[in-house]
């Protein structure tokens, strides 16, 4: 109660492969890796804008076109959909929701999160760009 | 030094839950912003199959602008906050005070940049 020495804090060596061991550890790996992608297209983005910033809008617009900004962009967008994906599973996961004596399952939180995407991105769509 | 350790561990916090909203926003924002320009503007595809570009996210309609940013800011602190983060748990846990710190320069660098570029395109009428 009273006893406020601090002890050291005793923690198990992990080398640097510690992942590979075990499927879950490198699933979560892997997913923890696709937020660079996530990062660096949010970099790219910004860098396209000082183009336009500090040139016009065409440089921006070329920016966008260039076939090796096309390909990291695709590449980009399929990390990101699986960093989606399986941000939507784990949250199903971690929080699932109670309806009356069951708990809902982490695919249902999926479908109904990629059901959300889609009405999302349209509404952002169309908030943007087609009004 | 209990008050310093409360005030730490509330900025833990505050990092976290902006680190899960930008999760949020990277999940549910980001896919959307790079097929309108990865995909939509370079094959003319819907909603771009017309005469607009994605410079109309800027000129078009100050929600474009405030999408762009929300998207791009989050994704930003998301991604990096993760990656350096990841980054000690593969053996570079010794550098983690420097990754911390890179990495927390290149978030609000980055955010701060982009909120001049838009500030000052909604000051001088470019973002209508």
């Amino acid at each position: 109660m009273g006893d406020t020495k601090q002890y050291p804090e005793i923690r198990k060596r992990l080398t640097p492969g510690w992942w590979t061991h075990n499927r879950r550890y490198a699933n979560y790996m892997v997913r923890e890796w696709t937020s660079l992608f996530v990062a660096l297209y949010s970099l790219l983005i910004i860098y396209g804008l000082s183009l336009w910033f500090n040139g016009s809008e065409t440089d921006f617009l070329n920016f966008l076109k260039n076939p090796a900004i096309i390909g990291f962009s695709i590449v980009a967008l399929f990390f990101t959909m699986y960093h989606a994906v399986t941000w939507f599973y784990l949250l199903g996961a971690v929080a699932p929701v109670k309806i009356g004596r069951s708990h809902t399952k982490p695919w249902q939180a999926l479908i109904l999160n990629l059901v959300l995407l889609v009405i999302i991105s349209y509404v952002a769509i169309w908030i943007a760009i087609l009004r | 030094m209990k008050t310093e350790t409360h005030k730490v561990a509330r900025l833990h916090a505050l990092l976290w839950g902006i680190f899960s909203l930008g999760g949020m926003i990277a999940a549910f924002l980001l896919p959307v912003l790079i097929y309108l320009t990865a995909i939509a503007y370079p094959y003319s595809l819907w909603p771009f199959n017309g005469t607009k570009n994605p410079g109309f996210l800027i000129t078009g309609h100050t929600l474009g602008a405030l999408f762009l940013f929300v998207t791009v800011a989050g994704s930003l602190f998301h991604g990096i906050f993760r990656f350096q983060s990841v980054l000690t748990e593969v053996g570079l846990q010794k550098y983690r005070r420097g990754l911390e710190a890179v990495g927390y320069f290149i978030i609000f660098a980055g955010i701060i940049i982009l909120g001049y570029y838009l500030a000052t395109w909604y000051l001088n009428g470019t973002i209508t």
